[in-house]
């Protein structure tokens, strides 16, 4: 059988005055039904620019996919018609957004906007796709759905905007859903509801999930596999427990050490990476990890690293990943304050 | 929603007051003799001129004046004018039907070929149109309203009739009534377009950067990831967003062409309100001066009222008011 | 969100693809090192010239204005010697002289009383540009201490104000001032001051609004604390922010007041004969659509240019420096 997804070498690259950006550059990964999918990296590392690729929301111009392929259940999105594609979007892959605030409508009713899909994909007259809303509701949790579904996405808090909008995405009941920082956008607690509500449902409808997060703790509960972005280039990608027990890119190691921990003191709790992550207009020469790697050698500054199989299917795009010695170390939080 | 209506009308009164006070003290302040302007230059006794002066409360102190008028205003009575020794409601009354055709027929333009002419350059950017809508509309922003009347008239009722022998032309004058060489509505015409132009570019403006800042907000995104048609996402959901202040903006310039228009009514010699307080402006027939404008002013606040009010019922955020967090 | 119209197009192109390729959270702390990206060092004001030089339009329209100016202030000069006085009618010549159509030696013609409409236009310029800058000036004085204290102050004098604004805005504007100036009296300095007292409204609006959002701001809490003087806070904290809504609100409404000028010389409320003002030789047009119609194209066309090159040149510093305002 097939595999659900496969996207294999993409590129995306805006074309704009001030240079090509290379949003997205050679990312590869496979996703399989049920499972999930962590990508991982800070801003403006290309996972979201991915997930929009894949959904071919990105306008072009400026944007313009330079190469590779988009294989959803053995077809490729990128050879297929808008208007196939267009079938696809919303109805078999769907995807939600990080500001539930801004991303619904202020105009139309919240039950309009879920039956949307459900009319234009299910071919649902108004009376049904108006009940399926209500169930849908009921389904994320949102008490009194019946009468909630006659509000106006203002009169909803940002959780429950949230949750509406996870309803809409899973009205056509996806194979995938994609979730583009879900909970960056809300409160701690009501960021620990939203993503035991997708797991829960994941377990009810069987959608794989790609869940785009900065944050490699919340990855670390749900995913099955993970895949780390830098600078729109994969630099760590392999199953979720080679990624965190056994990381292999001196990034990776960064992204951990920055997460809050338990088992240490608070002194040396949070070890953020120096620097803030490249231009896309400028990346720097060799790796583009270079100039924020305390590891970095000549070779670092000079050579691209590939992305290669250290064993067992976990990939990394370091020249030094999987040397004897080359190994996660602590490394010494200068310039932090307390 | 009801307490917004009460506090918007609640706003007006304040607005009304020193709308009739600045006038009412432009008027005090205006060099010349009233009495002159009632009956004349020639000479008069000062137990007749006394008598004026009594007839028309202008013995008594300005403040007392204008409480007396704003009184009379309250029951409808603008006045008498000055040298017609008519009642100025009748005046305005006879002129004012003119001036809200002229203005409904310039509205119907602007918003046919404003909002038109705005969604076609938003979605059809950079294209030729779009690039001829973006600078017809500065140029037309920039034309003065009478020297536009003036190039229709020359161009619809003179150069035409020229070239087509006598036969076609447009009427540049006047507003038919007793004359039978067009239907009267053919007299609206040229005026229309003419105090449609600005306002009709205004609107294409707005349309279109309503439109575009709405093509890239969130919910648009989340309406194509749904797999909607581009043409569904447009007139569906960004549409009726940008919509919203576009119908404010000609709301309100409904207002504003209903208070009159003095500069294509002077071109055309269209008998409407604007032309009738600009003569008198000349005349200094201050009574049809002061009526026509606190006419034109309550016109304009009811309209404006009625705007925005509407603008809340359009808006849900504002319908149901505010959100829940 | 931003207001993508607003930007110039290649500036546009670059924001749509920040926007594209933007993704929020920061979960590491900034830091100097890399930040120097190409260029990134430019100022507000180095960044809005650049923006403002890659805008053809804007760039005609400055070309344009200067080109007006020069002609305009060096008149005295050369347009009497070349084409005839712009005002005197010389009555034993009149009969030969009037009404003579383009040709080399009146490029625009001549009137009805046989003056050499290009003079005509050249000298109006003068007026239309005095009034347009006068009569903004004006406005931008009582509007910015308006504006100040309604911000600034709030509460009663906010309201107050405020409310004066909207009786301001309740008039139709033209009748408005056509009824100033029959209280003021017709001519030049009138015109202009009543175009000015008129417009502060507009402006007040802009600078209280730029106020009321930086007021807000720690910084001048800060200063306020330092116990820096109201003027000094005025002058050192809020001006800087709003001088920019405000430079491009006075370019556009210098081209309003030029075409406010024109409709009230049309209407025989503004400047009076024989001085040569556009709107005014517009007027004594009207009586010669027929037979002498480059007596209303000309000064037609001065106004027409000149206003649009104001509101050119205020779309592009708008453009420039990313003002954003309602149509």
């Amino acid at each position: 059988m097939t595999m659900l997804l496969e996207v294999d070498d993409l590129r995306m690259y805006f074309h704009t005055r001030d240079g090509i950006v290379k949003a997205v550059d050679g990312v590869s990964f496979t996703l399989d039904r049920g499972q999930t999918l962590g990508v991982v990296g800070e801003s403006g590392s290309g996972k979201s620019v991915t997930a929009m690729t894949i959904m071919q929301l990105i306008p072009m111009p400026p944007g313009k996919v330079e190469s590779g392929r988009v294989l959803f259940k053995g077809a490729d999105m990128l050879e297929m018609s808008e208007d196939q594609v267009r079938k696809l979007r919303g109805n078999r892959i769907a995807m939600i957004f990080q500001d539930p605030m801004t991303s619904l409508n202020p105009v139309y009713r919240i039950g309009q906007q879920i039956g949307e899909s459900l009319r234009l994909h299910k071919g649902m007259d108004r009376k049904a796709a108006a009940a399926r809303a209500v169930e849908l509701l009921t389904l994320v949790g949102i008490p009194h759905s019946d009468e909630r579904t006659k509000d106006y996405p203002h009169q909803f808090s940002g959780g429950m905007r949230q949750r509406a909008m996870i309803a809409m995405a899973l009205a056509c009941d996806p194979d995938i859903l994609i979730a583009d920082e879900p909970t960056t956008a809300l409160d701690v607690t009501i960021q620990a509801q939203i993503i035991e509500l997708m797991t829960e449902l994941q377990k009810r409808t069987g959608s794989a999930i790609i869940m785009i997060t900065h944050d490699l703790g919340v990855v670390a509960d749900i995913a099955d596999k993970v895949l780390v972005m830098y600078a729109g280039k994969p630099v760590e990608y392999g199953v979720k427990d080679d990624v965190y027990y056994r990381p292999l890119h001196p990034y990776t190691w960064g992204l951990l050490d920055s997460l809050p921990r338990h088992d240490v003191n608070e002194k040396t709790a949070l070890c953020p990476i120096q620097g803030q992550p490249p231009s896309l207009i400028n990346v720097p020469s060799g790796c583009a990890f270079h100039p924020r790697c305390p590891y970095a050698t000549s070779k670092c500054r000079s050579e691209v690293p590939a992305l290669r199989d250290i064993g067992g299917e976990h990939f990394a795009a370091c020249h030094y990943a999987g040397d004897p010695g080359f190994e996660r170390g602590v490394i010494e939080c200068a310039g932090v304050g307390a | 929603m009801l307490k917004y209506i009460a506090r918007r009308v609640l706003q007006v009164i304040p607005v009304f007051i020193g709308v009739t006070l600045v006038l009412f003290l432009l008027q005090a302040v205006i060099p010349g003799d009233p009495v002159k302007m009632i009956t004349g230059e020639r000479a008069m006794s000062p137990a007749l001129r006394l008598q004026i002066m009594k007839a028309n409360n202008l013995d008594k102190p300005i403040p007392v004046q204008y409480v007396i008028y704003v009184n009379k205003l309250l029951h409808g009575d603008l006045g008498t004018s000055y040298q017609r020794g008519r009642a100025v409601r009748d005046m305005l009354g006879e002129k004012y039907p003119y001036t809200v055709k002229l203005a409904f027929a310039a509205i119907i333009i602007e918003i046919i070929v404003g909002i038109a002419a705005g969604i076609i350059s938003a979605v059809k950017r950079y294209s030729f149109l779009d690039v001829l809508v973006t600078l017809s509309t500065s140029v037309l922003v920039s034309v003065p309203v009478f020297w536009l009347g003036m190039l229709l008239q020359v161009f619809f009722g003179i150069l035409l009739k020229q070239w087509s022998g006598g036969q076609i032309y447009m009427p540049i004058s006047g507003a038919g009534g007793l004359s039978t060489d067009f239907p009267d509505w053919v007299y609206l015409v040229l005026p229309a377009i003419t105090l449609a132009s600005v306002s009709t570019a205004y609107a294409a403006r707005i349309m279109r950067s309503q439109l575009l800042e709405i093509m890239g907000a969130d919910y648009i995104r989340t309406a194509r990831a749904k797999g909607l048609t581009s043409q569904a996402v447009i007139w569906r959901h960004a549409l009726k967003n940008a919509l919203i202040p576009v119908v404010t903006f000609i709301g309100l310039d409904l207002g504003a062409m209903l208070s009159g228009a003095i500069l294509t009514e002077t071109v055309y010699n269209y008998p409407g309100i604007g032309l009738e307080i600009y003569l008198a402006i000349g005349r200094r027939d201050w009574p049809v001066v002061m009526g026509g404008v606190v006419l034109v002013v309550v016109v304009v606040m009811v309209i404006n009222l009625i705007v925005d009010v509407s603008y809340a019922f359009l808006d849900p955020r504002i319908r149901y008011g505010g959100a829940a967090e | 969100m931003s207001d993508h119209d607003h930007i110039p197009h290649e500036a546009r192109d670059r924001q749509e693809t920040l926007d594209a390729i933007r993704e929020t959270g920061q979960p590491f702390p900034p830091s100097e090192e890399f930040e120097l990206h190409a260029g990134d060092s430019r100022t507000l004001w180095g960044d809005a010239l650049r923006r403002m030089l890659k805008n053809k339009l804007a760039v005609a329209a400055v070309v344009w204005l200067l080109l007006m100016v020069m002609l305009a202030v060096s008149a005295d000069l050369w347009v009497p010697q070349t084409f005839g006085s712009p005002t005197k009618i010389d009555t034993t010549t009149i009969v030969k002289q009037r009404l003579i159509p383009p040709s080399m030696g009146h490029p625009f013609g001549t009137d009805d009383l046989g003056r050499d409409i290009f003079a005509r236009v050249i000298y109006g310029a003068r007026i239309s540009l005095a009034v347009g800058i006068l009569a903004t000036a004006i406005s931008i004085v009582i509007g910015l201490i308006m504006g100040a204290l309604s911000g600034y102050y709030g509460g009663l004098i906010d309201a107050g104000i405020m409310r004066l604004a909207d009786v301001f805005f309740a008039f139709p504007y033209i009748l408005f001032v056509v009824a100033l100036i029959a209280v003021l009296g017709k001519g030049f300095i009138n015109v202009f001051i009543a175009i000015g007292i008129l417009g502060w409204a507009s402006i007040a609006r802009v600078f209280r609004s730029s106020i009321l959002s930086v007021k807000e701001n720690d910084y001048v809490d800060a200063a306020r604390a330092l116990g820096a003087s109201d003027l000094r806070i005025m002058a050192r904290h809020i001006m800087p922010n709003a001088v920019a809504p405000i430079i491009v609100y006075s370019t556009m409404s210098i081209g309003g007041a030029i075409l406010t000028e024109a409709a009230l010389s049309f209407l025989g409320m503004g400047v009076q004969p024989p001085t040569p003002a556009w709107g005014l030789m517009l007027n004594d047009a009207q009586n010669f659509m027929e037979t002498a119609p480059w007596m209303m194209i000309w000064p037609g066309l001065a106004i027409l240019t000149t206003v649009l090159a104001f509101v050119l040149l205020g779309d592009g510093l708008r453009d420039a420096l990313d003002v954003k305002m309602k149509d």
